[in-house]
């Protein structure tokens, strides 16, 4: 085990050096940060129910889409303000991922990742069709913000939290209920888990921060529309960010959403035309090379304790 | 207001009969591929733009008939399609479906962009045949009705293949059972490679077809794949006859969905039975293996 | 001890040093996101291109206030989000001293609220939808005609030939539903009648159950708020399901040579409009042709057009205000009217647009033929358009 200090110490100086960072930094800087907040909740809430279950959800994006609607609505029709019109995101992405993980998650391995390949899509005609509520194919605009690092901080404490709620989860029965339907769920069921409501409650949790994170971006971005927040891309991005740090691990969502969204900046950035090419042939290695991630590769290494 | 009539609705049966069985044909394939090998393809679709492509250059470059051109489009998809599955999807066979579903996305997003470097993201088409017959008041498109008597005849030679030939039979019981299959003295990794190759040059000509009706871009084909899976699921499949029909009901679904409700909501009726059908029939999905 | 811990701060850092670039000081940088990759590559690139081509020129006849200026361009991905980012960062990071649009509405969208955040202002060279200049902002600046005039003249010349009923498709989504929405108003103040309006998702490809409602109600005239692959695939299956409209036109993608190449002898008669063509005789439009041949080797669409016109009113903009303060130039654009390569500019107390014509244009023996308006038409709209089997 490595000793407290050792792990206490550097964490924090990491978060006092992100708390302070917008005070000595450009707005670029800031908004680079808020992007990667962004992913490492996306991610790390993919991997609450796909990681650590194995039930891969490939329509997780739709759950962002209908938090950003949600808070969007709340500040301009209702007059919210922005804080809690995110956080109120939350709610009906959890409805969402009640009304179809109920029926759906009975459904065995391929046949889920199936039903939730479509969700995402649903979920967008939806939304277009209803364009009295919604402003339909011309979306929604929001009052332009004029200050980011207030975002920064909400967002940040997002990623936080769904990295705090996976080292609860994992730490404890719930977790290991979890991890043994993903291990062999007919096994877990033998032994008296209740797979089903498990299952349920992960999505659920998994689903709700999505909403969170849709819901401030629909701030950041003031202005929201269908194609632009229900792309399946975003669940493959989460995914594989997911899955190049380490699935079903506490730190692996966030060292891969910090390290692809580095790279994507730095490195893809300056091959205009074929970065998504890369990014094609990055998912690709990623799943033949090294399936469990960077932690996988370093606990060959180091000695890494479970839970991190 | 729009009166529905009589005829408005047997035009637009008759139109998605004629596109359904495009979409049997592109199902048959993804439909091979995950009995046989229990692998999600989602770049199947890419398979299909890729066939298009093909038909396309013969086309532009060489003045080739576009329905002639399939019978140089699927061969070549079949080795695309067999060298794709040498070279990454074996890996993944066995492994967790997370897996395949990720690495055969990764393949289409790689295939994507390559085509739009080689040929940039220019919507081009097939100009070879426009106009319909009329038929007592319905209009019957005179390129898809080519399409579809070929989509058909090629369904047809596809079951011949699987119930007739020594390795169609192979392929049926590696889907049936592959353990054993394998005690049998199946080869079930050349059986892979073949049916993954089938399973492309299907695509691939689907794609030919679909090159005569509408545009072609690197990114046509992400749209079949997913009612590639309803068709399938429709049909009950397993039971390759089924996709056929499945593929049918998906054309007529889509066509009365959008005249009687709007086109903004044909997705969510497809999707809707998607899910319901999941739920209600999971036991007819896909051959038996649960 | 978890060596990523400790490296991921040092890994951040050398992020953003790495990232900051450098210029030489003394040149007038302008900021902009591009969409050189993505959904609008196409368009993206001429948008570039007309941006450079003013670049060059300005600096040939030497510079503005007495300084070059400098096109710094990022892609943006054809991602608004990706748009807001570059904006933060051409402005803070790269401190650029003016900005310029990018290409699209929802990218001008996204990319117009850092630029408000920071009080620069932006003329946003190929953003066509009205709603953006509803939202109150002081320094934002339109040039291109929008959305909603798009079939202006298409309506008119059908309520000049007596056509009552008009009916509307168009792909859901922002530009698109603008103008069929625009459209219709249109229609109605000239006393005609909408007997049918429907959206399509975007990626449509068959379009017969619409077509089939639309011909039941056989509708004098038929428009189309559309790109160009939904253009060219409504074209095709109107003519495969024989609907036979007086007239028929489509808000983008008729304009472009393809759409001809694409459906021959089917694209006859089609009616598309522009917001520039390469033949109106706008003082310099001669001499813009010219080098920017010379400079691209291609023709150019009417994004580049529309993007060098832009940059020219800015340039303009800053010679009369001798300035680059953000409220000096707003005083100055708001009340400038002036015209360019690319035609009018003018624009009301919003920032909005409101000179620039569009045009609309008719194909014709294979020529795309401007029938609207007049002063600036070379032809006469060939009308009404024969049904399908007496072609």
């Amino acid at each position: 085990m490595p000793s407290l200090a050792k792990v206490v110490l550097p964490t924090g100086i990491l978060m006092a050096a992100l708390a302070v960072l917008p005070m000595f930094s450009s707005g670029y800087h800031v908004s680079f940060t808020i992007q990667v907040f962004m992913w490492i909740a996306l991610a790390g809430s993919w991997n609450i129910i796909s990681g650590l279950t194995g039930y891969v959800s490939f329509g997780h994006v739709a759950f962002f889409g209908v938090g950003a609607y949600t808070s969007a609505l709340l500040i301009t029709k209702a007059g919210w303000h922005w804080l809690p019109a995110g956080l109120a995101g939350c709610g009906p992405a959890a409805l969402l991922a009640l009304l179809i993980g109920y029926p759906c998650l009975r459904l065995k391995g391929p046949y889920f990742a199936i039903a939730m390949l479509g969700l995402n899509e649903v979920v967008r005609a939806l939304v277009s069709y209803f364009e009295g509520l919604t402003g339909g194919g011309s979306g929604i605009s929001l009052p332009p913000i004029n200050a980011t690092v207030p975002v920064y901080y909400a967002m940040g404490a997002t990623a936080l939290a769904v990295v705090v709620t996976t080292y609860l989860i994992i730490n404890s029965r719930f977790g290991l209920r979890l991890i043994s339907i993903r291990e062999d769920e007919i096994a877990a069921e033998t032994m008296g888990i209740d797979t089903a409501r498990m299952k349920l409650y992960a999505f659920l949790i998994s689903a709700a921060f999505p909403g969170i994170v849709g819901g401030f971006y629909a701030w950041y971005a003031s202005h929201i529309e269908p194609m632009g927040v229900f792309p399946l891309i975003t669940t493959i991005t989460m995914i594989i960010m997911c899955l190049f740090g380490g699935a079903g691990t506490v730190l692996g969502p966030v060292i891969g959403a910090t390290l692809l969204s580095i790279m994507q900046e730095l490195v893809w950035a300056r091959f205009l035309f074929v970065h998504q090419a890369i990014f094609g042939a990055l998912i690709i290695g990623v799943v033949l090379l090294m399936p469990r991630g960077i932690l996988g590769v370093a606990r060959q290494y180091f000695r890494l304790p479970r839970t991190v | 207001m729009v009166h529905i009539t009589g005829t408005m609705v047997l035009q637009v049966v008759v139109s998605g009969l004629l596109v359904g069985g495009l979409y049997a044909l592109v199902a048959l394939g993804l439909s091979l591929v995950f009995g046989v090998m229990r692998v999600i393809n989602i770049a199947h679709g890419t398979f299909l733009m890729l066939g298009a492509y093909v038909t396309y250059w013969l086309f532009a470059l060489a003045g080739l008939n576009p329905f002639l051109s399939i019978l140089i489009s699927v061969p070549v998809l079949f080795v695309v399609g067999a060298l794709i599955q040498r070279l990454f999807v074996f890996r993944v066979v066995n492994a967790p479906e997370l897996s395949s579903l990720l690495l055969t996305f990764g393949i289409s997003i790689l295939l994507a962009n390559l085509a739009m470097l080689a040929w940039t993201s220019d919507y081009r088409s097939v100009e070879f045949l426009t106009g319909s017959f009329i038929v007592k008041n319905i209009a019957i498109s005179k390129p898809r009705s080519i399409a579809f008597a070929l989509a058909l005849a090629i369904t047809a030679i596809a079951f011949l293949f699987l119930h007739r030939t020594k390795i169609g039979k192979a392929i049926r019981a590696t889907s049936q059972n592959r353990e054993v299959a394998e005690v049998c003295g199946i080869n079930v990794r050349r059986i892979d490679l073949i049916t993954f190759g089938l399973g492309a040059a299907l695509a691939g000509a689907g794609g030919s077809l679909v090159s005569v009706m509408f545009a072609v871009y690197p990114e046509m084909g992400q749209v079949y794949v997913f009612k590639s899976f309803l068709v399938i699921v429709l049909g009950g499949a397993g039971n390759y006859p089924g996709a056929f029909f499945g593929g049918l009901l998906l054309g007529v679904i889509e066509g009365l969905s959008s005249l009687f409700l709007t086109a903004q909501l044909t997705e969510v009726v497809s999707y809707v039975l998607l899910v319901a059908l999941l739920l209600l029939r999971p036991q007819g999905l896909l051959g038996g293996r649960t | 001890m978890l060596p990523i811990v400790r490296i991921a701060p040092i890994l951040l850092t050398a992020a953003f040093a790495l990232a900051a670039t450098s210029a030489r000081a003394e040149d007038i940088r302008i900021g902009a996101s591009i969409s050189l990759t993505g959904t609008y590559a196409k368009p993206g690139t001429y948008t570039q291109e007309g941006y450079l081509l003013c670049e060059k020129e300005i600096n040939d006849k030497g510079g503005l206030l007495g300084r070059k200026v400098k096109f710094v361009v990022y892609d943006d991905k054809s991602e608004p989000p990706t748009a807001i980012k570059l904006y933060e960062k051409l402005i803070t990071e790269d401190k650029v001293e003016l900005v310029m649009g990018p290409y699209s509405s929802p990218v001008t969208n996204a990319a117009s609220t850092v630029s408000e955040k920071y009080k620069k202002l932006m003329v946003a060279s190929l953003a066509a939808t009205t709603s953006i200049w509803e939202r109150g902002y002081k320094y934002l600046f339109m040039t291109i005609s929008p959305a909603e005039v798009y079939l202006e003249g298409m309506i008119e010349i059908a309520a000049k030939n007596g056509l009552k009923t008009v009916a509307v498709l168009n792909e859901d989504t922002l530009f698109s539903k603008a103008a069929a929405n625009g459209t219709i108003d249109l229609a109605k103040k000239h006393g005609m009648q909408v007997v049918f309006h429907e959206a399509y998702p975007k990626g449509t490809t068959d379009f017969t159950p619409i077509l089939i409602k639309i011909k039941s109600l056989n509708p004098d005239v038929i428009a189309a708020g559309s790109y160009f692959d939904d253009s060219v695939a409504i074209t095709r299956q109107m003519k495969e399901l024989d609907v036979n409209p007086k007239m028929y036109g489509v808000t983008v993608g008729g304009d472009l040579p393809e759409f001809y190449k694409l459906l021959d002898k089917t694209a006859e008669y089609v009616y598309g409009s522009s917001q520039w063509e390469d033949h109106l005789p706008y003082p310099g439009a001669k001499e813009f042709l010219a080098s920017y041949r010379a400079m691209w080797k291609h023709e150019p669409s009417y994004h580049a057009a529309a993007a060098y016109g832009s940059c020219q009113v800015f340039a303009e903009a800053i010679r009369k205000a001798n300035s680059l303060d953000s409220d000096k130039l707003r005083e100055v654009l708001l009340n400038l009217k002036t015209t360019t390569a690319f035609g009018d500019y003018a624009v009301d107390a919003r920032g909005f647009q409101t000179a620039h014509k569009m045009v609309v244009h008719q194909w014709q023996n294979g020529k795309k033929v401007t029938v609207w308006p007049d002063n600036l038409a070379d032809g006469k709209p060939k009308f009404p358009t024969p049904p399908w089997n007496s072609r």
